[in-house]
């Protein structure tokens, strides 16, 4: 083959998601993470907060209770839900379960995974209702 | 998109945009437009077959079998890849693009260079791999290739793969990098794996499990919502990682 016109290819640009819908709903699923970035930083200066005693503990409890951070993290709980709901419809196709031979429709692979998300709630709003 | 009515009583005429290039006149391409008759029948492929013939024999690009199985005529329409065989312009309003298929070479006009393609999918060891060497004829040995339907299920899907190429032109992941095996290939290697025939994971494990193999992909999907043939590509890519991971994993523990 003729080797020389490989020069006609260009090398993708940088906006190469911009050019269509399929591209740009990919690159929102892989951007929920910044708002979760912003949670865990949130999470871990609660910890250190914690370690430095009452005062600080009591800043930390206020900065999180402040409408800004309140939104903030809010969005990072939507953006999760976002990403579950993707992640939860490719599982079946990257892991197909299958029992005694047979595999398990993806559907009830999807609605498992969810069951398996308000279980977990649940158990957090029972531990916290408790406390 | 209804296919129930089809007829050839709605002749009109649509307006047919081609990305040309035409390396021994000019190193730039350019964009040429036809306007030709067509009818509820008419795919792309007959109307470029009908540019060649009626309008301008210059154009080139390639076809075979005109019925979706030779996997030869892919191009670019509006920016999306598609087999010009399984594409009806019925199904087009108003401005249709056509360019050659992304992320490959062009040599002329809607013809590309699929030599890279090719490399990649006889990189994976694209055959059943049987241990036992060959034997001679023996009627009481068990027929070493019997397999039961439920088998032949497990990889069927994978198996339809017509090396068309549109996963590649669909591929972020393969225009930015076209090292990365891309989804056909890695996809008919995890066909093979999943034989039960084979006996070859461990030799392709050493091209999947790689940077440029499966771990290239960042399950981007757009393949798989192109593919002419159902085959998702996605998905194979995606269960040759958790193999990948899972042979990685034995590896170490056997140290
Ligand atoms: S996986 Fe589908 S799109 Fe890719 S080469 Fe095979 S038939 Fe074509
Ligand atoms: S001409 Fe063979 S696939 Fe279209």
């Amino acid at each position: 083959m003729d080797k020389s016109s490989s020069h006609r290819l260009l090398p993708l640009k940088r906006n190469w998601w911009l050019k269509h819908r399929f591209f740009k709903l990919y690159m929102l699923r892989e951007a929920t993470v910044l708002p979760l970035v912003f949670f865990i930083l949130c999470l871990l200066a609660g910890m250190v907060a914690l370690l430095q005693g009452a005062e600080s503990w009591q800043g930390w409890v206020d900065f999180m209770g402040s409408p800004i951070v309140l939104v903030l993290n809010l969005l990072a709980l939507a953006a999760s839900l976002f990403h579950a709901a993707t992640f939860f419809v490719l599982f079946p196709r990257v892991m197909p379960l299958r029992i005694a031979g047979h595999s398990l429709p993806d559907q009830a692979i999807v609605a498992g995974q969810w069951a398996g998300v308000v279980a977990v709630a649940l158990l957090f709003f029972w531990l916290l209702g408790r406390a | 998109m209804s296919t129930e009515q089809v007829n050839t009583n709605n002749t009109s005429t649509k307006h047919l945009s081609v990305k040309r290039y035409l390396p021994d006149n000019s190193a730039e391409s350019y964009w040429q437009e036809y306007e030709l008759p067509v009818d509820d029948s008419t795919s792309l492929l007959d109307a470029l077959n009908h540019i060649k013939e009626q309008l301008d024999s210059t154009l080139s690009y390639r076809w075979s079998c005109r019925m979706a199985i030779c996997g030869s005529c892919g191009v670019m329409v509006n920016g999306i890849p598609k087999l010009g065989c399984k594409t009806f312009l019925r199904d087009y309003e108003g401005d249709i693009r056509i360019e050659p298929l992304s992320h490959f070479p062009v040599q002329r006009d809607l013809v590309v260079d699929m030599a890279i393609f090719l490399e990649h999918l006889a990189a994976v060891k694209p055959y059943l791999i049987d241990d036992n060497p060959a034997k001679p004829y023996d009627p009481t040995a068990p027929e070493t290739y019997q397999q039961s339907p439920e088998q032949l299920a497990r990889y069927k899907q994978f198996a339809n793969c017509i090396n068309c190429g549109l996963c590649y032109s669909a591929c972020p992941q393969f225009g930015l990098n076209p090292e990365f095996l891309g989804p056909a290939a890695l996809t008919l290697a995890h066909r093979y794996n999943l034989d039960s025939r084979d006996h070859g994971k461990k030799q392709r494990m050493a091209e999947l499990n790689r940077h440029e193999g499966v771990w290239s992909c960042t399950f981007v999907g757009f393949c798989s919502k192109v593919c002419p043939k159902n085959v998702d590509p996605a998905a194979a890519v995606n269960q040759g990682k958790v193999e990948a991971a899972k042979h990685t994993l034995i590896a170490l523990f056997k140290g």
